[in-house]
């Protein structure tokens, strides 16, 4: 049985931004913040995110007036997906991959040396854990860590079913410790996993 | 690592994700100015348009099609109206809309003696033969031409006899061999009316036939019947039979045997007499124009039975999620296995109202977070061994427990493990109580652990393989609101998996 679709206040802004430009200025003011963080968790730098964040409001802007969707979850599943699919799109191509990760590996040297445990882990350490997932497990593990959706709201997002999400995540997270146990000699403290 | 030590990770983590307005504002700009461009480009074709005005701009061609489809839906309709007539269907429409299906199942309750027995009949109306699987496990095929050959298997002396007899189907009617044909043939032999009128029956409407016969020439158990009253129900709308009642009474009115048969229209159905569970190794034994003999003992007359609601069976149907291996799994090399069926499962008959009580139901465990997937999976529906539904407790012994939420009849529990590959899971043990903490009186419906690692009892049950089937546990009936499953790995690991658990029963009336 689908789950009832949860109503919020901005449901109306959704139907009246395919005809009107106030109410999709005040959609921009609702998700400008939301998708650029996404951005920063999917690909690190600023600069790479401003870029992904402007494709994906000006292709909003171009196709909300063909989007179906009657309710603000609708409006966030579809911006998501654009901002997924975009940032995906941008990762995937190796030269960018590669200064994103050269960036990383500088800014870790910068960062005081890790000797081990996860408390003491930083952003940069983590990120190139994360860069080395696929496009899309790096999107299901930013969705539900950084942007703390649910698994029906990310299947929405992604188009598969929340318990695949579910159980490709816990993969995700075994395979995320076992590269950073293999490759940047972090030692797991969590015995139990 | 677990989602919530990750989460902890990333909630202490210092990452600048602070936007530059001077980038907010500039995207703004450029995209109202983009919608608006967007807007006037594509103009008012987009806007919502009146009805008339989009069908104004619908091709000739277009229109002229879809009045043709609908004149030619209306002659189909017309000529459909004619086939079926105006009026309530006759006997003899009901006859030819039962036959011309491809199969029909019927299970039949009688109460005859003081006892009350269960038939399965399976009725293939393309090659007219009709197979009855009793409730004592004997199988009877009758397949009709000029005469009637009959396969007789019997599990008291396990052998198949086969015998030519003469053509005569229910009743004594020449050539019937289904009801609806022995009613209307007998109806037309003895020239009784037989009456008509719309009805309703549990719940549905139901157009009824009858015919009462006064000394209709037949006899039950060696005993003259004085009168027969058969009642054929058949639906309105689809014109096919779905349920009789059969009441055969002595002359003085005593009652010697009442049936009532419930009609589904499978797609298929048995192939053989092996198909409904007689041994490959049972002998066969021919005889030609003998009849059967019939037992020779004085018909005790019975009352009317008053309640049959809850004393009749239907084969429960479980819907079976796609098979991952084909064949006959290799010996595991496991002791205690029990040996695969080799063909699907046999009918299960369960009392008519039982339903799948688990489904959407909370589930506990004794590892309140699985590896896998979450333990509401256990009974959401999906039985497919796919990564989405299995769910994988941790290593060594677990149990999940199913809250019925009431006290309920439990007739059959049937189990998926993850069935991807043919697994043998041990130390099973299903468990049933009233009692949440399974403290107080507890009953053990299957139990395979045999060196009772589970700490719940030596069990003999078997071993069993996982397959698409699940695992079927005859429960019989017993009342509990808790059912609890044990699991100690399998075979090829240590840790457990459930894909569902389905409990089949009704609540307690």
């Amino acid at each position: 049985m689908a789950k009832p679709v949860d109503q919020t206040p901005y449901d109306d802004l959704v139907v009246q931004a395919r005809t009107q430009s106030a109410a999709l200025a005040e959609l921009y003011e609702l998700y400008y913040e939301r998708i650029y963080r996404f951005c920063v968790h999917r690909l690190y730098s600023t600069a790479a995110a401003e870029d992904i964040t402007s494709g994906v409001f000006l292709t909003v802007a171009a196709a909300i007036r063909q989007f179906k969707g009657g309710t603000e979850q609708d409006f966030r599943a579809w911006i998501f997906t654009i901002a997924a699919n975009q940032a995906n799109a941008y990762i995937r191509k190796t030269s960018r991959r590669k200064r994103l990760m050269e960036n990383v590996v500088a800014m870790r040297r910068a960062a005081q040396p890790q000797d081990g445990p996860w408390s003491a882990m930083d952003w940069p350490t983590l990120y190139t854990a994360i860069l080395q997932l696929k496009p899309e497990h790096q999107t299901i593990l930013t969705l539900r860590f950084f942007e703390k959706m649910d698994f029906d709201e990310i299947g929405r997002v992604m188009d598969i079913k929340p318990a695949t999400i579910r159980v490709t995540l816990h993969r995700i997270l075994r395979r995320l410790r076992d590269v950073l146990r293999d490759d940047l000699g972090c030692e797991e403290r969590d015995e139990g996993a | 690592m677990k989602e919530r030590d990750f989460e902890r990770l990333v909630g202490g983590m210092e990452i600048d994700a602070e936007p530059n307005p001077a980038h907010k504002e500039r995207l703004r700009q450029q995209m109202l100015a983009t919608f608006e461009t967007v807007g006037r480009s594509v103009g008012p074709a987009l806007a919502p348009t009146p009805q008339k005005a989009s069908l104004t701009a619908f091709p000739l061609m277009a229109k002229v099609a879809v009045a043709a489809a609908i004149v030619v839906a209306a002659i189909f309709g017309v000529q459909a109206m004619i086939r079926r007539g105006w009026g309530p269907p006759t006997l003899n429409q009901v006859r030819q809309a039962t036959e011309r299906m491809a199969w029909m199942h019927a299970v039949v309750t009688e109460h005859r003696d003081g006892t009350v027995r269960t038939e399965q009949h399976w009725n293939d109306f393309s090659s007219r033969k009709a197979y009855i699987l009793a409730s004592d496990r004997s199988v009877i095929v009758s397949e009709f031409g000029s005469g009637r050959r009959e396969l007789l298997y019997s599990p008291q002396i396990r052998a198949v006899v086969i015998s030519e007899l003469p053509s005569k189907g229910l009743f004594g009617a020449d050539s019937a061999y289904t009801l609806a044909d022995a009613f209307a043939v007998f109806a037309a032999q003895n020239d009784v009316t037989v009456a008509q009128w719309s009805d309703r029956y549990e719940g549905q409407k139901v157009l009824m036939y009858e015919l009462d016969r006064s000394d209709p020439g037949v006899t039950v158990v060696g005993r003259r019947v004085g009168q027969l009253r058969i009642r054929l129900m058949a639906d309105p709308e689809t014109r096919r039979l779905v349920g009789a009642h059969i009441e055969q009474r002595s002359s003085s009115g005593v009652m010697l045997s009442r049936q009532e048969w419930a009609m589904s229209y499978p797609q298929s159905g048995p192939m053989s007499i092996y198909d409904l569970g007689v041994p490959e190794s049972a002998r066969v034994i021919h005889h030609t124009s003998q009849t059967i003999g019939t037992p020779s003992q004085d018909p005790r007359p019975i009352p009317t039975p008053e309640d049959l609601g809850r004393s009749r069976l239907m084969p429960l149907e479980i819907a079976l999620p796609k098979p991952q291996f084909v064949g006959t799994p290799k010996d595991m090399q496991t002791p205690n296995l029990e040996r695969p069926r080799g063909g699907p499962r046999p009918p299960f008959l369960v009392p008519v109202g039982t339903t799948n009580l688990a489904l959407g139901k909370p589930v506990s465990s004794s590892d309140p977070e699985p590896l896998i997937g979450t333990l509401e999976m256990i009974t959401d529906g999906d039985k497919e061994a796919t990564d989405g539904s299995v769910v994988e407790l941790g290593p060594g012994v677990q149990h999940v427990t199913i809250d019925l939420q009431e006290r309920c009849e439990i007739y059959a529990i049937v189990v998926w493990h993850y069935h991807l590959r043919p697994h043998v899971y041990l130390g099973m043990v299903v468990q049933v109580s009233n009692d949440p903490s399974f403290a107080g009186r507890v009953r053990t419906v299957f139990n395979n652990d045999v060196d009772n690692t589970t700490g719940q009892g030596k069990g003999s049950d078997l071993y069993y393989t996982e397959t698409n089937e699940g695992k079927l546990i005859d429960t019989r009936g017993v009342q509990a609101r808790y059912v609890r499953l044990y699991s100690n790995g399998h075979a090829a690991g240590d840790v457990n998996h459930y894909i569902e658990v389905e409990v089949y029963g009704r609540a307690v009336p």
